[in-house]
């Protein structure tokens, strides 16, 4: 299992869009993924539960990555997080 | 329109009294015709026991709900697509992820197989949880986002009841009613049907109102208490050019109306004529006529009208009728429409006016106490460079098909407008380094409509390429009255003696650096205004695109030597029913059928 943390970068956080562009990338890989606000957890392939996890701008979100291709899955992400979800 | 047109009846009650609303008018033109009401009804959802036999019926009926939903939405959004653009139509990816989401899938199955939950109550119970979690958070932006998911939600119900998940669409041409409509709703309604949009919510730049000017049917908006009052089939008069819907009219209402109706036809025909003529006065001065623009769809109705140019294109739509901010890409694609679309005619892009009564909700946290007077326009964008820069890097790569300038809104200080230049020196530089091709010598204007500005108005004037008189905040911030309070709005008064002399002052202050001066507030497009405006010598007249032949039609008809000898006369008035009397006296020998059209006195 990989894991790592990063914050929200998009001014307006990690809403259904954003949320929706998570999914996207996570579908690509068979690993489970998990995503952590604080305490509360989401699916990483679940667009509502990532929604429900109500992260503003600067949020750190902490990502759990876990199966054959966790690497390959975590570099995807990050990427994503780095893009700002394709946003601002 | 004069209120004299919405007769009372005398004779016997009628079984409903004529009611009269006043809300916003989003799109020209007047209907009279049948009320539609388009029904958003309330989903109750029946909650019951499943057989312990038929659980795996249930969950496959709600797997069946979410693939029906899933095909409704997508061709929704192949038809919103093709009339719209693909941005209208990507909201609708993140509805389609919702069904296919896996937490809701199961935790769906889960709660109809173990608490043998009917399919719908245990969808209603999920999604609810999921709503409330977001709900429950601080952020107002992210909150305003449960709209979507309450909206999938009632799909999949409305499946799951069998219930008809079509907008019931009129089948004879019809007023369409409503709360409220969303981009989902208006897709399933056919153009030829709508002869009018009347809804309690919504403004000038809502979805609705965009479509509305686009089809070029009328429209009055945030009527507030409207839905309640109708039932489909009531007879309904939509007067977009006024803002008011009449319900259940009187004989007699219909009748003043059906003549002005007939009265705005003629004079709408007789107008267009016109548009292939100069604004010349009959002393050959020329006067520029432009157009006042909310969005990119309304530049063909500008140029049909006759528009020499876009005196304003307002930047605020895309800011507040989306959830997120606009990339530059975005900016630049319909900057470059407006600019290339006008073909080499100016184009005056005003940077972002918001705050005041145009709040975005993702980039306002909190409402202000005074928001006129607050944070808003340039103060905005100063201490939001990276909003301004974007913007600013987009309207300069427009600027390389066509002829673009640049005015700032709210300017009171004079660092505004040299800080801004220096932004727009880096922006340049910017450009020139990532090899974008612009044009250097972009005008940077400014609005002049606060009272400092036009007290250094000969300051401004060695600094902005151009001066653009907004008069509506200019009349509001000088007479300080709130247009929205009914108590005072009486005293909103743009021709009152104060504002005809910050007028003057500001002209001369032009005249002297010789920059251009135009007008582009509603006092630009009101008939009593123009002679006075042309007397006191301003170059252009910037006004939405319906009003632009009225304008021009005033502008034929006198001589430069007139309006000033007018200007003088009514110098000498201390009050606005004097100043208003002697204008009706002009206009009445100059422009006899301008006082008919039932603009005056509104």
């Amino acid at each position: 299992m990989i894991e790592f943390v990063k914050p929200v970068g998009n001014k307006i956080g990690l809403h259904l869009r954003a949320a929706g562009e998570f999914v996207k990338v996570a579908a690509q890989f068979s690993s489970e993924i998990r995503v952590y606000n604080g305490e509360k957890y989401a699916n990483g392939k679940s667009i509502l539960g990532l929604a429900s996890l109500a992260a503003s701008r600067g949020t750190m979100i902490r990502v759990e990555v876990e199966g054959s291709d966790e690497t390959a899955a975590q570099k995807a992400l990050e990427a994503l997080f780095d893009a700002k979800f394709y946003e601002d | 329109m004069s209120r004299s047109k919405l007769h009372k009846t005398n004779g016997p009650p009628a079984s409903k009294p004529q009611v009269e609303r006043r809300g916003i008018s989003a799109s020209p033109g007047i209907v009279i015709g049948t009320a539609f009401v388009r029904d958003a009804e309330r989903l109750t959802v029946p909650r019951y026991t499943v057989d312990a036999a038929r659980t795996d019926d249930e969950v496959r009926r709600f797997l069946q709900s979410l693939a029906d939903t899933g095909k409704e939405l997508r061709v929704l959004k192949t038809d919103i697509r093709g009339r719209m653009g693909e941005d209208h139509a990507r909201i609708f990816d993140a509805h389609l992820m919702i069904l296919d989401d896996r937490a809701l899938v199961d935790e769906t199955s889960a709660l109809i197989r173990n608490e043998r939950l009917n399919a719908a109550a245990a969808f209603d119970t999920v999604m609810n949880r999921f709503i409330a979690s977001i709900a429950g958070i601080e952020d107002e932006y992210l909150k305003e986002r449960t709209v979507d998911i309450r909206d999938v939600k009632k799909r999949v119900i409305k499946h799951l009841l069998g219930k008809n998940t079509r907008v019931t669409r009129p089948d004879s041409p019809s007023i369409i009613v409503a709360r409220d409509l969303a981009p989902s709703d208006t897709a399933q309604l056919d153009r030829r049907t709508v002869l009018a949009y009347a809804t309690d919510e919504g403004g000038r730049t809502s979805h609705t109102a965009i479509l509305a000017r686009s089809q070029g049917v009328p429209a009055v908006l945030g009527l507030e208490s409207v839905f309640d009052r109708v039932e489909t089939g009531d007879t309904l008069i939509v007067d977009g050019n006024t803002g008011m819907v009449v319900i259940h009219p009187t004989p007699e209402t219909l009748e003043s109306y059906r003549q002005e109706i007939t009265r705005f036809r003629m004079l709408e025909e007789q107008l267009l004529t016109l548009s292939g003529y100069p604004g010349q006065t009959l002393d050959g001065r020329e006067y520029g006529l432009t157009a006042n623009l909310d969005s990119p769809d309304e530049v063909s109705a500008a140029v049909a009208q006759g528009a020499q140019g876009v005196g304003l294109f307002r930047t605020e739509y895309f800011f507040i009728s989306q959830d997120y901010l606009p990339s530059e890409e975005e900016q630049y694609k319909v900057y470059r429409q407006v600019a290339e679309k006008m073909d080499g005619k100016p184009v005056v892009i005003r940077t972002l006016d918001v705050g005041g009564d145009k709040i975005a909700s993702y980039l306002y946290r909190s409402p202000e106490l005074n928001p006129f007077m607050g944070w808003r326009g340039i103060r905005f964008c100063l201490t939001r460079k990276d909003i301004f820069k974007t913007q600013l890097r987009a309207i300069y790569r427009a600027s390389a098909h066509g002829s673009v300038k640049i005015m700032l809104p709210m300017i009171s200080q004079i660092e505004e407008v040299l800080r801004t230049r220096d932004i727009c020196a880096e922006v340049r530089e910017e450009l020139k380094r990532d090899r974008y091709k612009f044009d250097e010598n972009v005008p940077l204007g400014i609005m002049v409509e606060t009272p400092s500005a036009v007290a250094l108005a000969d300051q401004f004037a060695r600094e902005a390429a151009f001066f653009s008189i907004g008069t509506n905040d200019l009349v509001q911030y000088t007479m300080a009255v709130d247009r929205g309070n009914s108590k005072i709005a009486h005293l909103y008064q743009h021709l009152h003696p104060s504002i005809l002399r910050l007028l003057r002052l500001t002209v001369e202050a032009a005249r002297r650096r010789k920059i251009r001066v135009s007008v582009c507030g509603e006092m630009a497009g009101d008939p009593l205004a123009v002679p006075i405006l042309i007397g006191l010598g301003i170059d252009e007249f910037s006004v939405s695109p319906n009003m632009i032949p009225e304008v021009k039609r005033i502008i034929r008809a006198v001589t430069f030597d007139e309006c000033r000898a007018l200007v003088r006369r009514v110098n000498r008035f201390r009050t606005t029913a004097e100043i208003e009397a002697e204008i009706e006296s002009f206009l009445k020998s100059h422009v006899p059928t301008v006082l008919d059209q039932g603009r005056l006195g509104t």
